[in-house]
Parts: C-alpha cells; sequence; structure tokens
C-alpha cells in the first residue's frame, strides 16, 4: 500500500466509495420499487356513474340510497340529488324528516327543505340542502349531477361531478 | 505466586464454562455470574443490580409487565395466524368461528384482546413513571444518554397503538370498517398530501380488500418486527445507561453525604469474584456501597418471573370472564349511531369534534387541527422534552421531585384532560354524538334510514 498522494489510497478509496455507493444505490432502488408496489395503478372502485332506477320508482320528497351513499330528491317533475357522505370525516349521515318543512332561496334557486342530516360520528349538521350548520363538518355536503340515460331514460348520476346548489334536473 | 482456588480447581480457559447449564439458586458468585453471562436469556442483564432499582414502588415493574403483555399477544396470536382469513368476504366469518365454533377459541382471542387493551394501558402507565420520576435524564454515571431511550420509548407506545387499531380492524366487522373510514380520513385531511396518503395506506380510493391486507401484514409483521427490535434495543440501552435512574439517584445521595466512600474492590477476573475476594482483584472508590447492590440471579430474575408470572395469570383468569365483542359484518351502508372510536382513541374522537376553525368563509377542518396537528404537536412535545427539562441531574429517578415540581404538574394536567375527554367520549356521548348526562336515557333512533 503506498500513502503517495495520486497512487493506491486514491484507488483503495475510489473502490471503497463505489462499492458503498453502490450498496446505498441498491437498497434505496430496493425500497423505492417496493415502495411504488404499493401504489395500485389500476383503480378496481365501482364506477362513479351509476344508473339510479326509472323515475317513476323515486317517491315525492327524498329517498335514500345507501349504495351510492346519497340522498335524491323530488319536487314534482324536478329532481337534486346530495351526497350523503359527511365532509368530517366521511361517515354517512342520517336523514330526520322535519315536522315543519320550509322554502329556502338557495343559490338563486328555491329549495324545500323537507329534512335535516345528522352525523354520528362526530356530530355534524346539516340543513336539508346539505348546508353544515354546526358540528365539526368543515363545508356543505357535495350536490351531484343528475341526468337521463340516452338508453333507458333511468336516472343517472356522476359522482364525481359536483355541481352549485342550483343545479336540478327537470324531467319532461 | 498461588492461584485463587477458584481457577485452581477449574482450570478452564476464561469464558468457557463447564456447567451444560445455568443455576436459578446459584451457591457461588461465579455460579450467579455464569448465569448472566452463560444464558442467552438472561444476557441483557447486569450481573449484579441495585437493589433500589429494584423496589416494587418504585417503578412497579411497568416495564416488565408491557413486554409480558406484549409476550403473551404474541402467544395467543400464533394460534390467531392459524385460524384468521384475511379476507373481506371471510375475515368475520372466521372471527366468528374462533368466537363460538373452535374450542378454546374465544379464550385464545380474549387472551389476545385484553392483553393488547392492558398493553395499552401499562405502557401508557410506564410512559406517566418514567416521565414522573424523570428517568429519561442523566445521573451521575459516564457515558449516558437516557433521552434516547426515552425517544424510543415514545415511539415504542405509538407502535403500540398502532398495533391494537390495526388488530381491531381485522375482525372486519362494523366497528372495524367505520374506525377504519374514520382513521384514514384524518389521514386524508393533511393539505396537498394527504388524499395520497390516504390512499396508499386503503391501497385505492374505497376501503376494500386491498385496505385489509395492508392493516393485516402492518399488524403481524410490520409493527411486531419494529416492537420487538426497538424492545431489545431499549433494554440493552437500560443497561448501557447504568440500568434504572433509581440507581443514580442512591449514587448521588453518597456523593452528596460528608462520608468518604470506601476504597473496594470493583473489578476481577471473574464476574463476581469480587464480593469473596476469591479471584485477583482491582481497587478502587466507588459509589455503590456493597450492601446496596444483589446479584442479579436470582434477585432480579426471581422479581421479573413474578411480575411476568402475574401479568399472565391476571391476563388468564380475566379472559375466561371478559368475552371479546364481534358486531354486525361490515357495512359501508350504515354507520353505526353513535360510531365510537376504541377507548384508547376517544379522545381523539372528542377533539376531532370540537377544533374545526371557523375564521370569516376560512374553515380548517377539526379532522386535521385534531387529528393531525394538535397530537403532533403532542407526540413532538413528549420526544424532545428530555432537552426542554432544564432541572439539574438530582432530579433522576426520584418521584416528584421539588425540582421538577411545575412541569410535572403540567404533564399531570395533560394527562387527566386526555382521560376526561376519553370518559366524555365513552359514557357522554350518544347518537349523533350528541351530549347526554349518565343518567339521561338516550332517545330511540330508529338504526336505518
Amino acid at each position: 500500500m503506498s500513502d503517495k498522494p495520486g497512487t493506491g489510497t486514491d484507488r483503495r478509496d475510489f473502490l471503497l466509495k463505489l462499492g458503498t455507493g453502490a450498496g446505498i444505490a441498491a437498497i434505496t432502488v430496493q425500497a423505492g420499487a417496493s415502495m411504488r408496489s404499493l401504489v395500485p395503478n389500476v383503480s378496481y372502485d365501482s364506477p362513479t356513474t351509476v344508473k339510479l332506477g326509472p323515475t317513476s320508482e323515486f317517491p315525492e320528497g327524498l329517498k335514500f340510497l345507501p349504495d351510492e351513499r346519497l340522498f335524491v330528491f323530488r319536487d314534482g317533475n324536478t329532481f337534486h340529488a346530495v351526497s350523503a357522505v359527511c365532509t368530517h370525516l366521511g361517515c354517512t349521515v342520517h336523514a330526520e324528516p322535519l315536522a315543519n318543512p320550509q322554502t329556502v332561496d338557495d343559490d338563486g334557486a328555491a329549495v324545500k327543505l323537507t329534512h335535516r342530516f345528522l352525523c354520528p360520528c362526530h356530530g355534524s349538521r346539516y340543513r336539508g340542502d346539505g348546508a353544515n350548520v354546526s358540528g365539526p363538518a368543515p363545508k356543505p355536503l357535495a350536490w351531484f349531477r343528475l341526468s337521463l340515460a340516452p338508453d333507458d331514460g333511468q336516472l343517472v348520476v356522476d359522482l364525481a361531478d359536483a355541481v352549485e346548489h342550483d343545479f336540478r334536473l327537470t324531467v319532461g | 505466586m498461588r492461584l485463587p482456588t477458584l481457577l485452581r480447581t477449574k482450570p478452564e480457559a476464561p469464558g468457557v464454562h463447564a456447567e451444560p447449564f445455568w443455576s436459578f439458586r446459584p451457591q457461588s458468585d461465579r455460579e450467579a455470574g455464569d448465569a448472566i453471562v452463560s444464558n442467552f436469556a438472561l444476557h441483557w442483564f447486569p450481573a449484579k443490580i441495585s437493589k433500589a432499582s429494584m423496589a416494587w414502588n418504585y417503578s412497579f415493574w411497568l416495564g416488565t409487565i408491557s413486554a409480558a403483555l406484549f409476550f403473551l399477544t404474541i402467544l395467543s396470536g400464533l394460534p390467531l395466524l392459524f385460524l384468521y382469513v384475511p379476507s373481506i368476504e371471510r375475515a368475520y366469518q372466521s372471527v366468528k368461528d374462533i368466537e363460538f365454533v373452535i374450542t378454546f377459541g374465544s379464550w385464545i382471542r380474549a387472551v389476545h384482546r385484553i392483553s393488547a387493551h392492558l398493553m395499552v394501558i401499562v405502557v401508557a402507565l410506564h410512559l406517566v413513571r418514567v416521565f414522573l420520576t424523570g428517568a429519561y435524564k442523566n445521573g451521575v454515571g459516564r457515558g449516558q444518554q437516557r433521552e434516547i431511550n426515552w425517544v424510543i420509548g415514545v415511539v415504542m407506545f405509538l407502535a403500540t397503538l398502532f398495533l391494537s387499531f390495526t388488530g381491531y380492524l381485522l375482525p372486519w366487522d362494523q366497528l372495524a370498517f367505520w374506525a377504519v373510514t374514520v382513521g384514514t380520513n384524518i389521514a386524508s385531511s393533511i393539505p396537498m398530501i394527504g388524499p395520497g396518503v390516504r390512499e396508499l395506506l386503503i391501497g385505492g380510493r374505497n376501503i376494500d380488500q386491498a385496505t385489509l391486507i395492508r392493516f393485516y401484514v402492518l399488524h403481524v409483521v410490520f409493527l411486531p418486527g419494529l416492537l420487538g427490535v426497538l424492545f431489545a434495543y431499549h433494554m440493552w440501552r437500560v443497561r448501557k445507561d447504568g440500568g434504572l435512574a433509581r440507581a443514580d439517584a442512591d449514587a448521588e445521595s453518597v456523593l452528596e453525604s460528608s462520608r468518604a466512600t470506601e476504597v473496594v474492590p470493583t473489578k476481577t477476573y471473574t464476574l463476581l469474584g469480587v464480593a469473596r475476594g476469591t479471584a485477583p482483584t482491582v481497587t478502587t472508590r466507588t459509589l455503590e456501597a456493597a450492601n446496596t447492590t444483589v446479584n442479579a440471579v436470582p434477585d432480579l430474575t426471581r422479581r421479573a418471573l413474578i411480575a411476568t408470572l402475574g401479568t399472565i395469570a391476571v391476563v388468564s383468569i380475566m379472559s375466561v370472564f371478559i368475552a371479546s365483542p364481534l358486531e354486525e359484518p361490515a357495512n359501508a351502508l350504515i354507520t353505526p349511531n353513535p360510531a365510537k372510536a376504541p377507548w384508547y382513541f376517544l379522545w381523539l374522537q372528542e377533539i376531532v369534534t370540537d377544533t374545526t376553525i371557523r375564521i370569516g368563509s376560512f374553515t380548517l377542518n377539526g379532522a386535521f387541527v385534531g387529528g393531525v396537528i394538535l397530537p403532533g404537536l403532542l407526540v413532538g412535545l413528549m420526544t424532545f422534552w428530555p432537552w426542554i427539562d432544564r432541572s439539574t441531574h438530582l432530579a433522576a429517578g426520584v418521584w416528584l421531585p421539588r425540582d421538577r415540581r411545575r412541569q410535572n404538574l403540567v404533564f399531570l394536567l395533560v394527562v387527566l384532560f386526555v382521560l376526561a375527554l376519553t370518559y366524555v367520549g365513552m359514557e357522554l356521548r350518544g347518537p349523533y354524538w350528541n351530549f347526554y348526562w349518565p343518567w339521561e336515557p338516550w332517545p330511540d333512533i330508529p338504526g336505518r334510514i
């Protein structure tokens, strides 16, 4: 072994660093690859656009659809859909009918408030149009776009498409 | 030079032990030393231990009891590994089989569950004891780094909580499903990275098979492995730091007193030959008076065994009488009302309920404030407390010293606050998380809409 600069020490030093670096790189890449394998590439979740059934199956007032965690409201021939997923931590809110329904103006469209929503997990409360009233909920319940299926005329909800509170689907 | 008796009668090389096994009732110091040195299970014990640090009313042996409970969860977990099926279609049924069909199944499950619950309690009490006695502080020994062991202890406490939480989910009943929903939504409330973290935790966007298998692997491989490694290091550090801080408190009292310490033999060529002078020794001044220490075998091992056997007995008997609950199968369609977290997380459930902050039109979700920021601050503060604590080394290993009165008071208030919130969550919250006094009946609310 030579201690002279530029000779053996450098080569040994270089090889040591190369070996250490290669080891660290290998472990890092392995760890990275292992972690990446846990991030799903394909979602097998149920589709967000769901047929809810023919409009005739929806009574006047409210219908709860547990599979979609959705409330569908019907007022004559207009429909709108409000999410049942609490905006605080994602529990399903329960609907409680009001003794005295009232009509309020919401985003320029009249809404008949027939129910209020209560969350069983942390006590959030929402008005019938989804507005958060008390409890920890940080924002109103989402409204989703409704449409009619072109093929069989069933009511269709798009759970990925949140809409404003003046949205109404009017069925002719 | 005449060789000492011991070496003449047993002429083998140092470190080579003629006895095939070690004695629990050592007849000589050599045997007492061998019991430690030649025994794999005992090698983390010192050969001699200070009497004071073994007192029942100093440590209450909470660390040993925690370890015994961890051992029990592993022991009872092994048969469960054969019986439980981590699939969302079959998990519930397999737990139901364990509970109602398999011989001794319900008892094994109860042992597993009760040791886990007790482990959360005892580990928490251990943490409280270590804080109140300032046992994370260094005393008079050289090279002590008790702060490191405190930080490891905090991580072990968190690992214990996560072990309990992940185990809670495995039956895939209603309790499990909604606990994962709420738990992972707390992660999701972190700005920017939250939704990504949740997706990684549950392996998709909805709680499904990928979620169950992730929590299962965390529960049976990752977290117990982590806890096992940390436990070994925790024990090793206790030795490296010169035993419990109580031993330092003793040494300090010798230092403080005016009486001079005598020159005593401390080093020898057999581990415990020092006491009888049967081996060549090196003499020096020491802070340990001869009558303040005893041989670890059998004095320490006896007490450790008593604590362990007592724990096993208590858990085994409790498990006969306390049945483990199993709710309805997980149902994504119905949230139970009220939906309560396991008791050790109820204080968090209470905090996330009360901490949504509204300033004008700006709203900060209580899930983030109460579920991430506040617990994060608490854990951070706890982790770095040894470096914030400015009391002198005399406060190490002493119950409620004057020096640390204020910080102990604040700590106890925080503990009391957490306990009070837990009580509110446990007893005073009814349907829709409304507040009810214990004597108020809950209203009759239909379970389904």
